[in-house]
């Protein structure tokens, strides 16, 4: 068992609908790994196989050793894993109290109950029924009922949807620490942000298939692609004065440049030789958000486009 | 207390007891604290009895009532009614409701095997059973029915049928795809087997007779006769019927039943 998960070749249909067609990557133990992707790209099937909740139609999976396929081993990696599922799921006329203290008495060794309520910054609301509990707060309870089983492993499915800014670095910070006590971590996010902030790597996955990975800096080719340079006219140039290709914006001029380094040398050279400055000079990287949009968008238009020749023919 | 005992034992042995007993004080928590569902419960079978009891406690044995007296005859067959409202028509319900707002889900999500889920709920439902037909059994006496003296084969015969109006709860609940229709479903289904079966007039028919004596609630009608109306032992042979349509109803449940929300 080199990995806590290990997915490859995986498949799923739904009657005539694919929705995994072929998904395959790796997480290590105590690694935290996000899956983008746009809504329908397979993320929730994908970990809906792998925790057990439906069988897959063919290829390989691995979560810490056990076949979640497998119904005869089912107890036991629940016992090991935890989830946090998109939506809160409990009895509403039940305490936070009791909603976690029932959950806690389904494992062997449970964390204890007031850790937990504690971790998820739930102190002081143990006696108030769930159906009286805020938006944010029943996420917290979510969250708790994921940590309760004390798990290796933790599924984390859209952890901080719903959450105001402030619960959210909350969030993260306890993702963190788990993080730092050895829990391995497979989230799902549409927030690019929290991918940044908390993923060591990221899976994209578009029409049910893994389309990019790498870490969150450098997917999509990302680290190797250009930058824009933008910067302030100086007075009494035009744009074709500049040593490289560049284009008015917004009042500003912006250059696209493949190596920066390169780019940057030539730009502050030009502007030292004739003793002007180069105003509010800003380099800026695509976002994980660009690489994203880029690449999800690329994946669509390859599956109509693939779709094309068949609707021809009919 | 409990929660305590649980979570304080490792030992193996008495995790399977502990683990029934935990499920069964949280079953018990979410059914009584929710105002809705415990006065439905109740309320129904209560007033039904209380309603008839006023009207028709002057009413000597008839043979219209099959040789009892119209109350003797309505506590019978509404305490046959009780069980199944409480067993086959909450699992129903409840089934459909929590397996659609996701409850199913996150019960699956942990350990917890799925026979003590269902133990819990099946030793819910009898406690609830239980309770229902003592409430009926004690209205009864007060418009002057006899109390019945055979409590080994009450028991007995109440137990059984409880788990099999479970087993066919589970295995309806199954097929239901849509919770906003599972109490349709589950009355659609009962309303005309409770005419024909005679609990709400006695049936004359010999045929319609013949017919609901095949299906699960005459039967349990009749198997409640004797241990509450006549001082009788357990009535195996209708028992009989009222279990093969329990596994049945459980086979089916066992086939075909879903944690998950089925998915568009």
């Amino acid at each position: 068992m080199t990995y806590a998960i290990e997915v490859a070749g995986l498949r799923k249909s739904y009657g005539s609908v694919q929705a995994v067609r072929d998904v395959g990557f790796t997480v290590r133990f105590g690694e935290i790994v996000a899956l983008l992707g746009p809504n329908g790209a397979g993320k929730t099937t994908t970990l809906e196989i792998l925790e057990g909740f439906r069988d897959r139609d063919g290829g390989f999976t691995e979560v810490l050793g056990l076949d979640p396929g497998d119904r005869s081993s089912g107890r036991e990696l629940r016992e090991r894993i935890g989830l946090v599922l998109q939506d809160l799921a409990v009895e509403p006329y039940l305490t936070v109290r009791e909603t976690i203290g029932r959950a806690a008495g389904y494992y062997l060794a449970p964390r204890p109950a007031r850790q937990v309520i504690d971790m998820v910054g739930l102190a002081g609301q143990e006696r108030r029924k769930v159906r009286a509990l805020s938006g944010g707060q029943k996420r917290r309870l979510d969250l708790a009922l994921g940590l309760i089983g004390n798990p290796e492993l933790l599924f984390l499915d859209e952890p901080t949807t719903g959450f105001d800014v402030a619960a959210r670095h909350d969030a993260w910070q306890l993702i963190c620490r788990l993080r730092g006590e050895g829990t391995t971590i497979l989230l799902t996010t549409h927030n690019l942000e929290e991918a940044q902030a908390l993923a060591d790597r990221v899976v994209v996955l578009s029409a049910g298939a893994v389309v990019a990975e790498g870490a969150p800096g450098a997917v999509g080719g990302r680290d190797a692609e250009h930058a824009s340079i933008s910067f302030a006219l100086p007075d009494g140039y035009g744009v074709h004065d500049l040593p490289l290709p560049a284009r008015a914006a917004n009042g500003a001029v912006v250059v696209e440049a493949s190596n920066t380094t390169q780019a940057l040398l030539e730009l502050t050279q030009w502007a030292d030789r004739r003793g002007v400055v180069l105003a509010g000079l800003t380099v800026e990287r695509p976002t994980l958000e660009d690489a994203y949009l880029h690449l999800t968008n690329q994946a669509t238009s390859q599956g109509a486009s693939a779709d094309a020749p068949e609707r021809t023919i009919r | 207390m409990i929660t305590a005992a649980v979570t304080g034992l490792p030992a193996r042995r008495h995790r399977t007891f502990g683990l029934l007993a935990h499920q069964f004080w949280y079953e018990q928590l979410s059914f009584w604290r929710n105002p809705q569902s415990a006065i439905f419960t109740f309320a129904f079978p209560v007033v039904f009895v209380t309603v008839i009891g006023a009207l028709l406690s002057g009413g000597g044995r008839s043979s219209y009532f099959a040789g009892l007296s119209p109350l003797q005859y309505y506590v019978i067959t509404i305490a046959a009614l009780s069980v199944l409202g409480s067993c086959y028509g909450q699992l129903t319900v409840t089934l459909a409701l929590r397996r659609q707002n996701g409850i199913l889900k996150r019960v699956r999500a942990t350990p917890l095997p799925a026979w003590a889920y269902f133990a819990g709920l099946l030793a819910h439902c009898a406690l609830v059973s239980f309770i229902d037909v003592a409430l009926i059994g004690a209205i009864g006496r007060l418009f002057g029915v006899p109390f019945p003296s055979s409590w080994f084969a009450i028991a007995v015969t109440l137990l059984l049928a409880a788990a099999c109006f479970c087993g066919l709860g589970v295995g309806v609940a199954s097929m239901i795809r849509n919770a906003d229709a599972a109490p349709a479903v589950a009355q659609l289904v009962l309303f005309p087997l409770l005419f024909i079966s005679g609990t709400y007039l006695p049936i004359h028919s010999q045929a319609l007779n013949r017919v609901a004596g095949w299906l699960p609630v005459r039967p349990f009608n009749e198997a409640l006769l004797g241990p509450l109306a006549l001082h009788a032992g357990p009535d195996w042979k209708h028992l009989a019927v009222v279990a093969a349509w329990g596994c049945a109803g459980a086979v089916v449940g066992i086939w075909r039943f879903r944690w998950i929300p089925r998915s568009e």
